[in-house]
């Protein structure tokens, strides 16, 4: 795979990555790490198991601790002002981080009390409707398939209207349909004005669903580039016998 | 101040309605404590000693361990799905998150004396004559102190991963300085200091009944505030 790197700094600038470095114990993960990422942009970040894709996805979301560097979340410093920089994330993982005894809309009233949204009663409505939840309201989270948990795990993310959305491997365990509705969710989000980081096995779907790709490989970013820029076909093929390759 | 207020009733108010719910915890806390009662009652009687002694001893025990059953549970509902990390993302202070927390097992531990100081009254055959407002300030302070340590440790031991024993050592381990006044307070109330124990250094420490709940109330207004500052350490990863 050629290495091909870019800088994607603008004014519209939402996410600023600088000079991260992280380890656990004496390996390093990530190693001065420097992403910008403008608004409305999907990027999907890419890598083998264990290369610190989810570490670097944490570190955005403010869950773990940089040993070195920083990140900027629209202007704000993760670390000096959680409480305005905490409001324009939105995360979802593969676990649906959502309370299975609570029903779906006492989850995402939950949440956005949390997040001190005013009409939450209106603002929960909407989202129930928008990710296809109406019927399934009243139902505990706890009896809810793995598809329309993770479409409750996408409104728990987008219940205070973030201007990012990370998320972690949002595509694991779905099925054709459910996939293609969070693919369609995820292009409303970005639609609207919203940003979308994502850690992502399938570079097929990664393809389809996203217009920036960063690779990762032992602690540094490798490739970066706009899937407009580049042969898509030839990248997956690339990507592909580069994965096998490491495995 | 009214986004703490509201955070910190939405904490409260989910873990409440969950517990409600899936009715874990209460439960195996009665029945731990009933056990607990039985059996300390059968040992008083095979050994001769004194109920007036034995009761407030085995209240506290009954409340030391059920109490410890509740604050694992705290937290382990919060590592279902990774609902923490949910909490975590959301604009919410650690020190809100601790407060909740800490309400709704001191609630848990009230429920729970409500149902066991009438059965160890009845076991014991015990008699405050007319000061149940001290017994009730002292299980109140007794009940503050186990769940601000609890509610703390149970964090750390639920997020950090390491489960097991490690909570009811560190628990245990931590709140002896506050046990001691705590049971003694409990023996002048019963009026039944054990002869054993009268112009020893323990009861020589502790002194008076009012000397014994000021150190509880020192101890509690340690605990609370020192876990209160330390809990958002303990839950950075």
């Amino acid at each position: 795979m050629s290495e091909r790197k870019q800088k994607h700094c603008t004014a519209n600038t939402v996410i600023n990555i600088s000079s991260v470095s992280k380890a656990f114990a004496t390996r390093l993960i990530l190693d001065n790490i420097d992403l910008d990422v403008a608004r409305t942009q999907s990027v999907c970040i890419c890598g083998v198991n264990g290369v610190g894709k989810s570490t670097l996805l944490r570190i955005i979301a403010g869950l773990l601790e940089p040993d070195r560097g920083s990140v900027m979340l629209c202007g704000y410093n993760l670390r000096k002002h959680p409480e305005k920089a905490k409001p324009q994330l939105g995360v979802v993982s593969h676990k649906s981080m959502v309370y299975p005894n609570l029903t779906v809309l006492e989850n995402l009233s939950f949440f956005a009390t949390l997040y001190g949204i005013r009409d939450s009663t209106s603002r929960v409505e909407e989202l129930v409707e928008d990710v296809g939840l109406f019927s399934y309201r009243y139902d505990k989270a706890g009896i809810l398939s793995r598809g329309l948990l993770q479409r409750l795990a996408i409104a728990r993310a987008l219940v205070h209207r973030p201007v990012v959305l990370l998320a972690y491997e949002p595509f694991t365990g779905l099925d054709v349909e459910a996939c293609e509705h969070l693919i369609n969710v995820l292009a409303n989000f970005t639609n609207n004005g919203g940003t979308i980081v994502m850690t992502i096995h399938d570079i097929k779907t990664g393809i389809r669903c996203c217009d920036r790709v960063v690779v990762l490989d032992k602690t540094q970013l490798i490739f970066d580039a706009m899937f407009s820029d580049i042969d898509t076909t030839s990248f997956a093929q690339d990507y592909l016998s580069y994965a096998r390759s490491k495995n | 101040m009214k986004y703490f207020w509201l955070s910190f009733k939405a904490i409260f108010v989910k873990d409440i309605v969950t517990e409600l719910r899936a009715k874990q915890v209460l439960p195996t806390m009665i029945v731990l404590g009933m056990l607990i009662v039985w059996i300390l009652r059968i040992a008083s009687e095979t050994a001769s000693i004194s109920t007036a002694v034995m009761g407030p001893t085995a209240l506290w025990i009954a409340l030391l361990f059920s109490g410890l059953l509740a604050q694992e549970r705290s937290f382990a509902t919060e590592q279902q799905q990774d609902c923490i990390y949910g909490l975590l993302l959301a604009p919410v202070d650690a020190e809100t998150i601790y407060l909740s927390k800490l309400f709704v097992n001191v609630v848990m531990l009230c429920i729970f004396e409500i149902i066991i100081v009438p059965v160890v009254f009845l076991c014991f055959r015990l008699s405050v004559q007319n000061r149940w407002l001290a017994l009730i300030g002292v299980l109140m302070l007794g009940n503050l102190g186990i769940s601000s340590v609890g509610t703390l440790f149970s964090a750390v031991v639920q997020l950090t991963r390491t489960r097991g024993s490690l909570l009811s050592i560190v628990v245990l381990v931590v709140l002896m300085p506050m046990m001691i006044p705590a049971t003694f307070a409990l023996l002048i109330l019963f009026g039944d200091v054990p002869d054993e124990l009268v112009g020893s250094g323990a009861i020589i420490f502790v002194g008076s009944f009012e000397t014994a709940v000021g150190y509880m109330i020192a101890f509690d207004a340690i605990f609370v505030v020192a876990c209160w500052l330390l809990f958002g350490l303990a839950i950075k990863e």
